[in-house]
């Protein structure tokens, strides 16, 4: 419990050390939170383009899409803002001679890769997905009760840490190849089945990003229980298929940097 | 004579190098040209499943039918990374690190030799798109034209585009001396280029008033205009027009980009010097 708060208070000081150098350039760190949510602006008005011609897409209204949309957008920028150094953990850090640097460090070289880079290009993302789950539900007329937000907040968490635990699997690739980005790239840019309901897929895309790469547990299988589909059981499994992920992607990770030999020699 | 024919073989000379040390460059990186091929073979799928599900309700859409809006479309995803060029993150990249300085000092000109490195690099990347676009044409039901003609016309109009793209680039690029924060605008550039060059939606499904604003910007001439040929939305007829328009774009844009970056060039200051 007392690591847990001293991990809490350091990733508060690292958050604040990184808003200072953020805020020395502001114009900067506006642009770069505006940036992402222009991305999304465009994928959402060629949606738009194409729905307000047709009833439905294969039965989901444009809203119920929006909902699915706006979730799936929720989630991904939790790793964006939290976790974007996976990313670059090839590049910046190991290429470079500086993960060893964490490595001697009294504290977790995982947690010391996050905690060093807060990536606000992710907070526009995030406003965005918040702005279509909201304005989907009311033209819906889907109550905010106090239950709904309870299960929108374990949603989005889940959803976030289901990208980051991807992520975190892949780039562990880095202690092999030095660089991850490629590896990252192929299984987060299956997050595009996700952003539309999984029911227009064929039953092996569904299986496969319900059970093998599960960003159906982002959005489409919360998606329908707030629109009350039914999914059975899936409905509630987002936070236990996020656990597991996490518990696997960490495992993966320990066994990754035993291997690490550093890029010298 | 002999003097100037010399001095014009050694230039091409010079940047036929260049081209080809840029595309030895992208052939480097096999790790990526497996993510690029991973990518663009999910949002071929993606993309098919949705316009699928999307025609199950109506036989046709902005006068489109399904299999002209699946061929255009693939062909979209296929090429559409020629269009999602970020020049201005390289700029940013190069004052940055006062790279740009060295580029001043260069005997060759900067702009031709970037805009020949892009073309060469974009040959490498046509070639590389080959077994993507069999795998669109024998699984996905990409449905070519049979006339060359066609093909002929697609290719020049492609060519005439691309050099559209690079001029425009080249003019936003400049705003890396101004503004430091380079990868935000290359997003947003990347971003609009897509929705209004028609990679995500054919530009005839958009209302009037998209329609043209997508017609007033550059990012259509090197992609939906190019593609229209061969996914039956454009004839043989329309060519010589769409390559006036296209020439016309060509020329604006390249005194437009000579004389902002002459402008924009001098607001530079390299450190320690």
């Amino acid at each position: 419990m007392t690591t847990i708060l001293r991990y809490m208070d350091l990733y508060r000081y690292f958050v604040a050390q990184r808003f200072k150098i953020l805020m020395e350039y502001r114009l900067n760190f506006y642009i770069g939170t505006i940036s992402t949510a222009v991305q999304q602006a465009a994928a959402l008005a060629a949606i738009w383009v194409v729905m307000r011609q047709v009833p439905s897409l294969n039965g989901w209204s444009f809203y119920e899409v929006l909902l699915v949309y706006g979730l799936l957008t929720m989630g991904e920028s939790i790793t964006h803002m939290f976790a974007d150094n996976l990313w670059t953990v090839g590049w910046n850090y190991v290429r470079s001679g500086d993960f060893d640097r964490f490595l001697v460090r009294p504290i977790d070289p995982l947690f010391h890769l996050l905690a060093d880079r807060f990536c606000q290009d992710g907070i526009g993302n995030f406003i965005a997905g918040a702005v279509l789950v909201g304005a989907a539900m009311q033209a819906l007329g889907i109550a905010f009760t106090p239950l709904r937000i309870a299960y929108l907040l374990v949603t989005v968490i889940s959803g976030g840490v289901i990208f980051i635990a991807l992520n975190l699997l892949t780039a562990t690739s880095v202690f092999w190849i030095m660089e991850s980005i490629p590896v990252t790239q192929m299984v987060f840019t299956m997050n595009e089945f996700a952003k539309y309901p999984l029911s227009i897929y064929n039953a092996g895309i569904r299986i496969l990003l319900t059970w093998i790469i599960p960003y159906g547990f982002v959005s489409f299988y919360p998606a329908s229980y707030l629109l009350g589909r039914d999914v059975g059981p899936l409905a509630f499994l987002s936070p236990v298929v996020a656990g597991v992920a996490l518990l696997i992607s960490y495992r993966v990770w320990l066994f990754g940097l035993r291997h690490y030999s550093g890029t010298g020699s | 004579m002999t003097a100037l024919w010399r001095s014009f073989r050694r230039s091409v000379d010079i940047y036929a190098a260049l081209g080809a040390m840029a595309a030895k460059a992208r052939l480097a990186y096999n790790w990526w040209v497996w993510a690029d091929f991973v990518m663009t073979i999910v949002s071929m799928i993606v993309f098919v499943y949705f316009w699928r599900a999307v025609y199950a309700g109506t036989a046709s859409l902005g006068g489109l039918a399904l299999t002209q809006t699946i061929t255009y479309i693939l062909l979209a995803r296929i090429l559409a990374p020629l269009i999602e060029t970020r020049m201005i993150f390289s700029f940013g990249y190069m004052i940055r690190t006062g790279q740009v300085a060295v580029e001043m000092t260069r005997p060759v000109d900067p702009q031709l030799r970037i805009s020949v490195e892009s073309l060469a690099e974009a040959g490498v990347f046509l070639v590389q798109r080959l077994p993507i676009f069999l795998i669109a044409w024998g699984f996905f039901g990409l449905a070519l034209p049979a006339d060359p003609a066609l093909w002929v016309v697609f290719l020049v109009s492609l060519l005439l585009g691309l050099g559209v793209i690079l001029l425009f680039d080249w003019c936003f690029a400049c705003l890396a001396f101004y503004v430091t924060e380079t990868w935000g605008l290359s997003v947003v550039r990347i971003a609009v280029a897509a929705f209004f060059g028609g990679t995500l939606v054919p530009l005839a499904m958009m209302p009037d008033w998209l329609q043209s604003l997508a017609v007033a910007m550059p990012f259509a001439q090197g992609l939906a205009v190019p593609i229209s040929f061969l996914s039956g939305m454009a004839s043989l007829a329309d060519a010589p027009r769409v390559w006036l328009v296209q020439l016309a774009w060509i020329v604006g844009l390249l005194v437009a980009s000579r004389l902002i970056f002459s402008v924009a060039v001098r607001k530079v200051t390299v450190q320690g010097g």
